[in-house]
């Protein structure tokens, strides 16, 4: 048990202290590139001999410099993202990745290639019609030429550099989805904060090192009895599920979050990268592959069935829907989901969140509610 | 537990609410301080309602607190969240509503309610837009008393329009509206035409089933309810204790703790 909360609070060090975590990386040697929501091929740069790092924006950092190159109603994991940028936090890394999935993205490279000159940005272009031949052949391009940069920038990437690195994220993956569902069977071991932190810290540390531990973890919580769990089981959806105040609120009303669709978590590996001859097709595939996303054309719009099936598989009394303010695609995916779940009998709530959010007592009123109703 | 009483106490932004049940679920007394949480409101509330009964703390099997200042309050026995106090009340106080529209000082809520409890509710943005907040803001700009704002509304000839969503802003128009020398009554039902629709829409998302009913203190204000009502297109029911159902519900809460710990 004692190892099992090392290991927890290990990974709860590292989720809190990103700053010091990229700074202990290159004291190292290692040298690192930025990687924006919501996917990048990490696989490219882990070939490269570097080590991806997650820039998902900081909760309660004072927006100043960044009012300047948005406007207010840019969501806050940019914002927030951009102002770390002006500050100058990003300074050490080689490069930063920012993909163009949704209009703010689509600023955001621009904002930062004039705000931040001093890190090199790599923008990387998704194709809207990702399932097509003409659309994974232009990904395949666009992968191409980030191969070559990132090469440049670290060490060349071979094929079987690129397999490799393949390799070890598809095990990261693996084991990560295991994490949620030994989560899910031991909610008295695993706290909503402790499940957070476990797998934010992911993106701040070498995947092979992370994978370690949580293989660990899997391993020790395993080996536990199940036990009976007295509060209530939720999935949670939406962009961002890492609020301590919010995740502490669950904790105070007994509930225990077993699953989740959320895109800085459970998203990011969900989907493996298919293993092929040529490696840069197999990431172009994972990308056609990927379902249940509101950055991803999904024009049969399966999100809300997953969720269900997610919530049934997981025995879930409910959904919360944290819903990031201004967040434009997730808005437009909210009216189906709600209408998958009351159709599912499943009862759901929808929670605004913002990394600005200081004053969480509405969320809490909110989540009160929802125990009582459950 | 030997109480002859159970209390619900309702600590709002604005308001505090008390009310004293039997062991019947009748209500015995009921009080109203115009100070909420983070006041003495809290406390006169509870000495009014023990005033006109005569009683004391000793008389009280149970209390049960809500409202924005639930977890503020001595003594309570349980919190709960005001969106089941309010769905309890509300079906205590008229059980064929379905739907119940609560708007109080500070934020508004819509909420469904099967077989007598919450099923499904949703709360406003975190902004005064729509909620009490906004009348007493508006009553101040047109030095209106709170109450005679629903009966200029129903004098209105020509009711204006406030487009502007946000509080600060619908004031600045207001204040444009009165330097045109326009009429009280036709700027007081048109803000009351905008808290209508603000709400309506809130409404509509979360689903209109018959009937509805409204509590909380803009429930008071019939000119809302009548906009509110055509927005809706259904009735819009009421009752002269509507600003009390969240305090019901607290205390018909504390009456079942009552009973299951005898």
């Amino acid at each position: 048990m004692s190892e099992i909360k090392s290991i927890l609070s290990q990974l709860d060090c590292v989720a809190k202290n990103p700053r010091r975590q990229l700074d202990m990386i290159i004291d190292g040697g290692k040298n690192v590139v930025g990687c924006l929501p919501v996917y990048c091929p990490e696989e490219l740069v882990y070939a490269a001999g570097m080590i991806p790092f997650g820039i998902w924006g900081a909760d309660g950092k004072e927006l100043s410099k960044a009012k300047l190159y948005f406007p207010a109603f840019i969501c806050s994991v940019l914002q927030s993202a951009l102002e770390l940028g002006l500050e100058g936090a990003f300074d050490r890394m080689k490069a930063v990745m920012i993909p163009v999935l949704c209009d703010s993205l689509k600023c955001m490279g621009q904002n930062f290639k004039a705000g931040v000159p001093q890190v090199e940005f790599l923008p990387v272009i998704h194709p809207q019609n990702r399932k097509t031949e003409a659309g994974q052949e232009f990904l395949r391009s666009q992968y191409m030429k980030l191969r070559k940069r990132l090469g440049e920038i670290g060490t060349p990437i071979s094929d079987e550099k690129l397999a490799e690195a393949i390799n070890i994220y598809n095990n990261h993956r693996r084991v990560m989805r295991e994490f949620s569902e030994t989560a899910a069977k031991h909610p008295e071991l695993i706290s909503a904060s402790e499940r957070s932190a476990v797998i934010k810290s992911g993106f701040f540390m070498d995947k092979a090192e992370h994978t370690k531990l949580v293989e660990r973890l899997n391993l020790l919580c395993g080996a536990e009895p199940v036990v009976p769990w007295d509060g209530k089981r939720v999935i949670v959806t939406g962009i961002l599920a890492d609020s301590s105040s919010l995740l502490s609120i669950f904790e105070k009303n007994g509930i225990a979050v077993v699953g989740d669709d959320v895109a800085a978590e459970s998203r990011q590996f969900r989907t493996d990268v298919p293993v092929t001859k040529d490696p840069i097709e197999g990431l172009a595939r994972q990308f056609a592959d990927m379902e249940g996303c509101s950055v991803l054309f999904d024009p049969e719009k399966k999100r809300g069935d997953m969720i269900v099936k997610l919530a049934k598989e997981r025995k879930a009394d409910g959904v919360i829907v944290l819903l990031t303010k201004f967040c434009d695609p997730e808005e437009f995916d909210y009216p189906f989901l709600k209408r998958a779940f009351d159709a599912a009998g499943i009862p759901s709530i929808l929670i605004e969140v913002d990394r600005q959010m200081v004053n969480y007592s509405q969320a809490e009123t909110a989540v009160e509610a929802f125990r009582e109703m459950l | 537990m030997n109480g002859k009483y159970a209390m619900g106490i309702d600590i709002g932004s604005a308001t505090s609410k008390c009310v004293l049940i039997g062991k019947d679920g009748n209500i015995a007394a009921n009080s109203l301080i115009a100070s909420g949480t983070g006041t003495a409101g809290p406390s006169m509330a509870v000495e009014a309602a023990f005033g006109k009964l005569g009683v004391t703390r000793e008389n009280i099997s149970a209390i049960v607190s809500t409202g924005y200042g639930r977890n503020s309050f001595p003594g309570a026995d349980k919190t709960m969240s005001e969106l089941s106090c309010h769905a309890r009340g509300a079906y205590h106080l008229y059980p064929e509503a379905k739907t119940v529209i609560d708007i109080g000082g500070q934020d508004a809520k819509v909420l469904h309610i099967s077989n007598g409890a919450l099923s499904q509710f949703l709360m406003n943005d975190k902004c005064a837009a729509g909620t009490g907040r906004f009348l007493e803001v508006m009553s101040h700009v047109l030095q209106l008393d709170i109450s005679e704002m629903s009966e200029a509304g129903a004098r209105a000839e020509k009711p204006l329009e406030i487009s502007s969503t946000c509080t600060v802003f619908a004031e600045s128009e207001v204040i444009s509206h009165l330097s045109r020398s326009a009429s009280i009554n036709d700027i007081v039902a048109g803000i009351h035409k905008s808290v209508a629709t603000r709400t309506a829409g809130l409404v509509k998302r979360l689903g209109v089933i018959p009937e509805v009913f409204m509590t909380g203190g803009v429930a008071r204000n019939e000119n809302v309810r009548h906009y509110l009502s055509r927005e809706l297109g259904v009735d819009i029911k009421t009752s002269p204790l509507a600003q009390y159902a969240g305090a019901l519900g607290a205390a018909l809460f504390a009456l079942e703790l009552t009973n299951n710990k005898e």
